[in-house]
């Protein structure tokens, strides 16, 4: 068995002969999903169930005075209405970095849509009528919404000094702070010939899976609990509901279906540890189903605002580049440290850049918690970087793609340096170089339209864990028990193919099993684009761990010298030649028959002192070149070509990597041309629900778009693969800015970029120049 | 919660209408209705499905110098009929753009103007060929002019009891020109940030129709004559006439965007009328 | 004239082909046919995310004419003849369903059986659409997976082999 322990290296291509990695193998539980078997978990029915709904308040800052529940235990169907004084005192708080979210609204309201009264009653819409006939009484407080306000000296307290009593920053709303840099920081005395100076603003935006989600929560005869919730990290839900409500882990199982769209929305608790009391309290089986509305008020993505000033030497090298950066991150901290961090650590892009100096923070308000999505910080100060690069450009007379060779590091040359220098672990130029290839850069831009060019890096995992189980089945068929969630990244198609080539069996004879606490060996999570390296590796380790097995059994049965046997992918091979694997398996467990079990681990282990815990296992890296049609009269952009190119390592699946950077590259178009979360001056959010907050239809998608991957196989995971899936989304808005600012010749600086900051750039342009 | 009833006659309509004190609420397309449903699901509203009431006027019925609406009228039949965009081009335009197909396979006419959104995409083309609206009630049919029907965000001259039975679209003289111009915050389905309709006489007077720029939608006076070959003399004609125009900041667009939209937008529907044969871009 | 449709009542019984089977339910008025396919007639593959008709997940072909099924109430059904994502699927996967699968089109999934009742429609009413008339047609159907190219791929597939096999 594989040293399991080892740093994560290359492992370079395979040499056995791929039969199916490497194929477009079709989407594990593709049919069901396109016949509408697909059981999501607002589609599993339980008998007997009770229906959970909310009371929220119009507000996003309040004192809660007094709630009468009276009126709500009046209504028909009612069985329980429970809120902060019904909960074990002082109401428990839990959270990832800081245990800061009450398990319901305590005292306080913290932004709009926050649970106050939860009403458990027998039909959904006793439950909803109930809630709605709750009475809260409030006084509105002057909440803070923005950064400015948060950040004003006399600002209201997002969370009060007690929630965080060891913390100095606790009479402000900086949740926390991170500095780095390297060379001289002090940038003042540089004689750079070109320095640019601006701000950047990126918005709140919010997942919107189509699948919004919810919970089911059912007690068990032995005082434990199942949880059902399409979660990323069914092990972190398990940790949190055990430590909140002081169960054993071995009696909280949490069930996960496939969640309907994830991005990073549906990784941590939130509601489970109240519908876990709801159903401890009243002994029902307890289900709640979110609108899209309440996903809203439940995940969304950090806002930002960027400070930046970059200094170019007079052929358009980076002389030095310094950064503000703050992170909007709502009420809870939620992970939104964590994507401070790691979002800013490579805030200086993937660029030889002498001199770096990046300050973030962490800045409470009172808005909807924000957690991971898709990019995890990266995007949003990768907007501002990106920018400061093409007004480099503009300035020095360069364009995108110039400015960028002569910038963009070389494979395994530092692009972070200091005490803990990260290098290229890949041949960026390579992607820089096809994109502008398939954009046509040498071609001369169409009359009346710009283009862009930008790159982004994002940091793959930097420390996991990650078990598979795999089951070789005498018949020949098998099973793979990987705790990865499958929520439109396709994990289990990829387990299948490496099931299937590396122990010889068909892909219709594999069976994975997943989303079950209690049957399916722990995997720390799915996030960060990890799954395929990380699980990928620890199924390709339990291959392995039964090819062994079934090497020393066949030699035991046969009476074969085991020095005489070896084995490779499907294969074991004897003194008289290659057999199939499924047939050695046979042979060796004889009569009896039975079955072999192999296991497999992929561990990295974090580096102490490292500012993100360790080194990334990889980077994702992309390049994306984008052109527009700006029609100068109202602003409205018209994308022609949208091109991104990944560097992938290996593409396993080429169909999904299609799949998952196309999708990527549009989600990206949300955040960069109409997507943002407004707010009114009592908190309240402006556009709650689809009518009034857009994302990308078919009509949206470039008229001519394209994808492609650079393969060096180059990558950590199994046959030299990397993560992939957020790749496609880290430069959309650095590339889509710089093509509305080559059409129209000044640049937008504010996401998203509408039709309307679009006209309102020209006119001033033209105000302060004109013709 | 509400309750349901589905009449056979218009009189049992004005009668569940009678029963319902100002509760009821019209349904055919349910576009508008069911999610005003959804947002105050506990409120005790009579819905009068009205589509098996068998003596309603037709949902289209084309006349000699005008077309009527009846209150079955959907936007997908509006959109698709070759005669409406021949000689109602802006009103074929303006409903093509109304939500996605499935939307315009239930949306009607009649509901978008009962409807009363400032937004209301249709209503801008129905302004400019001078529509008029007929309801029926307690007291008998009476007619008005289109433009007396809207008295601000969602309210109309509809009374509770009454219900609205015909749209009735004058088709223009030969030589009359329209188009309708919109602005939307996506390429896929969206609601108008702005919008507008121009009609355009034999004697090159203009009228415009304009969507999202005041408390409902607005229509102007005639213009004098232009010299349509003067793109000059049409912003400056366009220029007066959008002065009625008094939109307001929201989550869709600000202000000063509006106003200037209005005026761009309002230019190109004169321009595009007056080309070749009239169309839609939005 | 019967009484009952002239009197209002908060529960609404209703009968409907659904499918091919007739069937019965009692419905509350408000409730909309969505929720009575979920929650009344158990029919699950009709999946709701907006719930107010921009998202189009819950596509379903009334009458032959693609509508949202959030935006009908299941009174309005009655007497309607109704087709989901299970009847369409009744005999196993369809040459449409199956080019979703080979363009990579699926992946969370949620979307997929409105995509599939809008582009089955749009097939069945203008089968030699253009890549255009394909995403204005299905921009009433939204896939934040943003699948959007891989399922404009498969519906000019299964035009393709619609058109060879006519």
């Amino acid at each position: 068995m594989p040293d399991e322990n080892q740093k994560l290296s290359s492992s370079g291509p395979n040499a056995g002969t791929h039969r199916v990695v490497g194929q477009p193998v079709h989407r594990y539980g593709g049919v069901d999903r396109v016949t509408g078997a697909q059981r999501y978990l607002s589609d599993i029915t339980f008998a007997n169930a009770a229906h959970v709904a909310f009371a929220t308040i119009p507000v996003g800052c309040a004192a809660i005075d007094a709630i009468d529940t009276s009126p709500a235990w009046a209504m028909p169907g009612v069985i329980a209405v429970v809120h902060a004084d019904d909960l074990p005192q002082p109401v428990a708080r839990f959270g990832v970095s800081h245990k800061d979210r009450p398990v319901i609204a305590t005292k306080m309201v913290n932004y709009h849509g926050e649970p106050v009264v939860a009403v458990v009653a027998e039909t959904e819409d006793e439950a909803h009528a109930a809630a709605n006939a709750a009475v809260i009484h409030y006084t509105e407080l002057p909440g803070v919404y923005g950064l400015d306000a948060a950040l004003a000296g006399d600002a209201h307290l997002v969370q009060d000094p007690s929630v965080r009593p060891r913390d100095d920053l606790n009479s402000t709303n900086v949740l926390e702070q991170v500095e780095y840099a390297w060379g001289d920081v002090d940038s003042d005395g540089i004689s750079s010939p070109t320095i640019i100076e601006d701000t950047y603003t990126f918005p709140m935006v919010t997942h919107f899976p189509i699948e919004p989600g919810g919970i089911v929560a059912a007690p068990t005869d032995d005082g434990g609990i199942e949880i059902y919730s399409p979660v990323q990290h069914p092990y972190l839900l398990q940790r949190t509901i055990a430590d909140v409500w002081s169960i054993p882990l071995s009696r909280v199982r949490v069930i996960a279906p496939d969640p309907g769209g994830g991005f990073g929305g549906k990784q941590t608790p939130r509601y489970e540890p109240l519908i876990a009391f709801l159903a401890l309290k009243t002994g029902r089986t307890c289900r709640l189903v979110l609108s899209l509305e309440e996903a809203f008020q439940l995940m969304r993505r950090s806002g930002c605002r960027i400070h930046a000033r970059t200094g170019f030497s007079e052929s358009g090298e980076l002389a030095f580049h310094e950064m503000q950066v703050d992170f909007v991150v709502g009420a809870y901290a939620d992970v939104a440290p964590r994507v401070m961090t790691k979002g800013s650590y490579v805030g200086a892009g993937p660029y030889r850049i002498p001199r770096v100096s990046i300050n973030a923070r962490a800045v409470l308000t009172n808005t909807v918690p924000s957690c991971a999505f898709r990019g995890f910080g990266a995007p949003q100060v990768g907007w501002a970087t990106e920018s400061q690069l093409d007004a480099g450009a503009r300035a020095l007379g360069l364009d995108s793609l110039e400015i960028r060779r002569r910038n963009l590091v070389e494979h395994d040359e530092a692009f972070i340096r200091g005490d803990y220098e990260a290098r290229s672990d890949g041949r960026w130029h390579e992607s820089l170089e096809k994109a502008a290839e398939l954009i046509g850069w040498h071609e001369p831009t169409p009359s009346g339209r710009g283009r862009g060019i930008a790159v982004g890096i994002k940091p793959g995992a930097t420390t996991g864990l990650s078990q598979s189980l795999v089951r070789l089945l005498y018949d020949g068929s098998a099973m793979a028990y990987a705790g990865t969630s499958d929520m439109g990244q396709g994990a289990r198609t990829l387990w299948k193919q490496i099931l299937a080539d590396e122990l010889g069996v068909d892909l219709d004879l594999i069976t994975i099993i997943s989303g079950d606490t209690n049957s399916v060996p722990f995997d720390l999570q799915t996030s960060a684009s990890r799954s395929t390296v990380f699980m990928g590796n620890a199924v390709l380790a339990a291959c392995e761990d039964i090819r062994d097995r079934v090497l020393k059994l066949y030699a035991e049965a046969t009476g074969t010298a085991q020095s005489e046997l070896a084995h490779s992918p499907g294969q074991l091979v004897t003194p008289s030649g290659a057999i199939a694997l499924v047939e050695a398996a046979q042979t060796a467990l004889g009569g009896l028959r039975g079955e072999f079990v192999g296991q497999g681990t992929c561990r990295l282990w974090g580096e102490k002192g490292h500012p993100l815990g360790g080194d990334a296992a990889f980077y994702e890296f992309n390049a994306t070149a984008i052109e527009v049609e700006v029609d100068h009269a109202t602003g409205e952009i018209l994308l022609t070509k949208h091109v991104t190119v990944g560097d992938v390592g290996t593409e396993i699946n080429p169909l999904q990597v299609v799949s998952q950077d196309e999708g990527a590259a549009i989600m990206g178009l949300g955040h960069s041309l109409m997507e943002q979360m407004l707010f009114d001056d009592n908190g309240q959010i402006v556009n709650l629900g689809a009518i009034d907050y857009r994302i990308p239809t078919f009509n949206d998608v470039a008229l001519d778009m394209q994808t492609a991957s650079i393969e060096n196989n180059d990558g950590p995971g199994p046959y030299g693969c990397k993560g992939i899936s957020e790749g496609a989304l880290l430069c959309t808005a650095g590339a889509v800015g710089a093509a509305v600012a080559d059409a129209v010749g000044t640049p937008v600086r504010e996401l998203p970029i509408t039709a309307e900051r679009v006209w309102r750039t020209i006119r001033d342009a033209n105000r302060d120049s004109p013709v | 919660m509400a309750t349901y009833c589905r009449p056979r006659t218009v009189s049992e309509v004005l009668a569940a209408l009678a029963n319902a004190e100002g509760r009821g609420r019209i349904l055919v397309g349910g576009t508008d209705l069911l999610v005003h449903l959804r947002k105050d699901p506990f409120a005790p509203t009579v819905v009068v499905d009205i589509k098996s009431v068998n003596d309603l006027p037709p949902a289209v019925e084309i006349d000699d110098d005008v077309v009527r609406f009846g209150p079955t009228a959907r936007m997908a039949e509006i959109s698709g009929d070759p005669f409406i965009a021949g000689h109602l081009p802006a009103l074929g335009a303006s409903a093509r753009v109304v939500g996605s197909i499935a939307i315009r396979n239930r949306a009607t006419l009649v509901g978008n103007i009962c409807n009363a959104s400032p937004a209301a995409d249709t209503v801008p083309a129905l302004f400019v060929y001078g529509s008029t609206v007929t309801l029926t009630g307690p007291g008998g049919e009476r007619t008005l002019p289109l433009v007396e029907f809207f008295v601000g965000p969602g309210q109309t001259r509809c009374g509770p009891d009454e219900i609205v039975i015909r749209i009735d679209v004058p088709i223009p003289d030969r030589g009359h020109r329209s188009a309708f111009q919109r602005l939307t915050r996506r390429r896929g389905v969206d609601l108008a940030t702005v919008s507008v309709a121009a009609g355009v006489d034999a004697d090159a007077r203009i009228v415009l129709g304009l969507g999202c720029v005041g408390p409902t939608p607005l229509v102007t006076d005639a213009s004098p004559p232009v010299d349509l070959t003067d793109p000059a003399a049409i912003e400056g004609a366009v220029e007066e006439l959008v002065s009625i125009a008094t939109p307001i900041s929201d989550v869709r667009a600000a202000r000063d965007y509006r106003e200037a939209m209005v005026r761009v937008l309002a230019v190109r529907a004169v321009q595009s009328a007056t080309a070749a044969s009239g169309g839609v871009s939005s | 004239m019967t009484e009952s449709s002239l009197h209002p009542t908060s529960e609404v019984a209703v009968a409907l082909e659904l499918n091919g089977n007739l069937v019965h339910a009692t419905v509350p008025a408000h409730r909309t046919l969505l929720d009575m396919l979920r929650d009344d007639l158990g029919l699950l593959g009709t999946k709701r995310c907006c719930a107010e008709g921009e998202c189009g997940a819950c596509s379903v072909l009334l009458d032959g004419e693609l509508v949202n099924s959030c935006l009908v109430l299941g009174a309005e059904a009655n007497g309607g003849v109704l087709l989901t994502i299970e009847g369409l699927s009744m005999d196993g996967v369809t040459d449409l369903q199956a080019e979703f699968l080979a363009a990579g089109a699926v992946q969370c999934g949620v979307c997929i059986p409105g995509q599939v009742m809008a582009a089955e429609q749009l097939l069945r009413t203008n089968p030699d659409a253009s890549r255009d008339e394909i995403r204005d047609a299905m921009s009433g159907n939204l896939c934040r997976c943003a699948s959007y190219q891989r399922i404009v791929q498969a519906i000019q597939a299964a035009a393709v082999g619609r058109r060879s096999d006519a």
